[in-house]
């Protein structure tokens, strides 16, 4: 593991994902390798669904909620990620200062990783039919994108910390699928955002690990020789906490229903600080 | 876009693939559910199938136990090639086998790096194969077999050291070339084998399943660096992505034109390794809506939504992004037809 310099954000409640000062916290997280603990009444909070908003940020209510008990609700949290990613990929490869941040070979990277993720929200959009998510790339935060934008290395730490994240909840998730024809498909995904995780961590490793062993590093695969793996209630939490997404709307990202004991129990999770 | 609501056409080519698997086992007696009875008293094909491609998912756990044992038959044989490459095989011969190859990784440009970079996939390797033989056969009432590196003929001969992959020993592009298609065989293998594991409210088979997830992203992590490493020998190869992506089908994936005058055999395990039935270039994927109840296929290649924003920076069209973005399966059938030269026959202890 890297050697910190800064303590660690400690997030006691949602809430406090959602004031200023923490999100602030969290951006410097990504930047510095600090660690960011999340305390087990946070996830009690994500249960929360009592909010009544209606036309949240111009969006139906419920727009970003998830029922975990079908596969339609597992794919609707993947599919909100990938439109996180590939719009802050796209914003990275229009970037005024992307060809002074990155080298050709680090343009091709984030090229491929920009049309790909594209891909795989369009592929997501169009399988779900009615019950995708809506499109809320209009309603993204753009404080915080720019915060993100900032430098070579915030742009890396962003992209690791997405990729991680996406990688991990698929690997969490797929216990929970019920129809194996969804289970291939997430398999179809997951190891595609595994090659970007790595290639990632090997042009720009988290501080404190070493560089040729990054792209698969002891701090992101465990002693079984197994790779990073988190709950969905994880997820809901790092997604908000990024406060990527405009309020009211990134406050109404949440779970409606865990998955139920017929699909599966949840498993310890295994994922670093700064991925 | 194209959407397909029929109910035969949204039965994916892989379970089509495994249909026939079931097939044989009911014909061997194995119960069928009374659904797939009811839809073959209907003399109803589209119903049959559609029903059996549910029923042939209600596994049991002695198929769980099947694929772990095969997996942990490609994990020893992936450890004990990179043991042999790095010269720590319990087996001198295998050491000896390498000793010219090994001396280049030494004085390669970023030889530390390529050597580093073998150590942390041996590694792991060796921890799959650990858990494996300790942690999840186990835990189905399995016994691992004794496998050793004595096993293998990394030529690919089976057994004569002379098979067509002899010049990894002695190529380091060779070598390199071999390790990534080794790596891909084992993404796809474990894809191939997820849906093996699904038993709804076994917990057991949960831990084997998310276990065998994980395990399956290392893969494509190691398959990713290896081809990041042939990208950066070869700046000309763009088969190769600075992403890891396997882009394309058949030897066009593999990225082989620094090769100089392949062995036949050689081409054609490599299209098999990105080939099959369905090859890393297929572009159609099936998703079971399980609230309508609707299985849809989407051709990526085709689909609306990405408009002309793929050409903004990178100049790929939407067929070669679509490949990129979607790793295949192979079956089981398929990879063992891949990999049976490199295991030298012994049908008594399990090896194929």
């Amino acid at each position: 593991m890297e050697r910190h310099d800064h303590a660690p954000v400690i997030v006691t409640r949602a809430d406090d994902l959602l004031r200023l000062t923490t999100r602030r916290s969290f951006l410097r997280a990504i930047g510095a390798g600090a660690s960011i603990v999340l305390l087990p009444g946070v996830f009690a909070a994500c249960d929360d669904s009592s909010n009544d908003l209606t036309g949240v940020g111009g969006l139906p209510e419920g727009s970003l909620a998830f029922d975990l008990r079908t596969d339609v609700g597992i794919f609707r949290l993947t599919q909100t990620q990938e439109i996180i990613e590939s719009t802050f990929y796209s914003a990275v490869v229009t970037h005024g200062a992307f060809n002074t941040f990155f080298t050709a070979d680090e343009r091709e990277l984030f090229t491929d990783l920009r049309n790909v993720e594209l891909v795989h929200r369009e592929f997501l959009r169009n399988a779900l039919g009615a019950q995708a998510v809506p499109d809320f790339s209009g309603q993204l935060n753009q404080t915080t994108l720019a915060q993100l934008l900032v430098s070579r290395d915030s742009i890396i730490a962003t992209a690791r910390m997405l990729e991680h994240t996406g990688l991990a909840t698929l690997n969490g998730a797929g216990k929970y699928i019920r129809d194996a024809r969804n289970l291939l498909v997430s398999g179809k995904l997951a190891s595609v955002e595994a090659r970007h995780a790595a290639a990632l961590r090997d042009f720009g490793p988290p501080a404190g690990i070493a560089a040729n062993t990054a792209f698969a590093g002891d701090d992101v695969i465990d002693v079984n020789g197994r790779d990073v793996k988190i709950e969905a209630s994880v997820t809901v939490a790092s997604i908000r906490a990024l406060n990527i997404i405009n309020e009211p709307l990134n406050s109404n990202v949440t779970i409606t229903n865990p998955p139920d004991a017929t699909q599966g129990v949840p498993t310890a999770d295994f994922f670093p600080a700064n991925p | 876009m194209d959407n397909t609501h029929s109910i035969v056409d949204g039965i994916d080519p892989e379970i089509m693939d495994r249909l026939v698997t079931r097939r044989d086992a009911i014909r061997k007696g194995a119960s069928a559910s009374a659904a797939v009875v009811a839809g073959l008293r209907l003399a109803s094909v589209p119903v049959a199938l559609a029903v059996l491609s549910r029923d042939v998912f209600a596994q049991a756990p002695s198929d769980i136990l099947d694929a772990l044992q095969f997996a942990y038959i490609l994990e020893n044989l992936e450890n004990e090639f990179y043991r042999a490459v790095l010269g720590t095989s319990a087996v001198g011969a295998q050491n000896r086998a390498f000793d010219t190859v090994r001396a280049q990784i030494v004085s390669a440009p970023n030889g530390a790096a390529i050597q580093a970079a073998f150590q942390q996939i041996q590694k792991h390797e060796q921890q799959h194969v650990d858990f494996l033989r300790a942690t999840a056969i186990p835990l189905f009432g399995g016994t691992a077999p004794v496998i050793t590196a004595a096993d293998f003929d990394f030529t690919g001969g089976n057994g004569t050291g002379t098979g067509p992959f002899a010049r990894a020993t002695a190529e380091l592009e060779f070598l390199l070339l071999t390790a990534q298609a080794f790596e891909d065989t084992g993404v796809r293998a474990y894809k191939g084998q997820a849906s093996r594991f699904l038993i709804a409210g076994n917990t057991n088979a949960d831990i084997a399943l998310e276990s065998a997830l994980r395990i399956h992203s290392v893969e494509a992590r190691h398959a990713a660096k290896i081809r990041r490493i042939r990208r950066q020998r070869n700046p000309g190869e763009t088969a190769l992505r600075f992403s890891g992506y396997v882009r394309g089908g058949g030897i066009a994936a593999a990225g082989a034109s620094m090769i100089a005058s392949p062995p036949g055999e050689v081409v054609a395990a490599l299209n098999a390794i990105y080939g099959g039935n369905t090859p890393e270039s297929n572009t159609q994927h099936t998703v079971y809506n399980d609230v309508t109840s609707t299985a849809t296929t989407i051709d990526a290649s085709t689909m609306t939504g990405l408009g002309g924003a793929l050409a903004i920076a990178g100049g790929d069209t939407q067929l070669t992004a679509a490949t990129m973005a979607f790793d295949e399966p192979l079956t089981k059938a398929e990879v063992i037809n891949i990999v049976q030269n490199f295991i030298i026959n012994n049908s008594a202890r399990g090896l194929p």
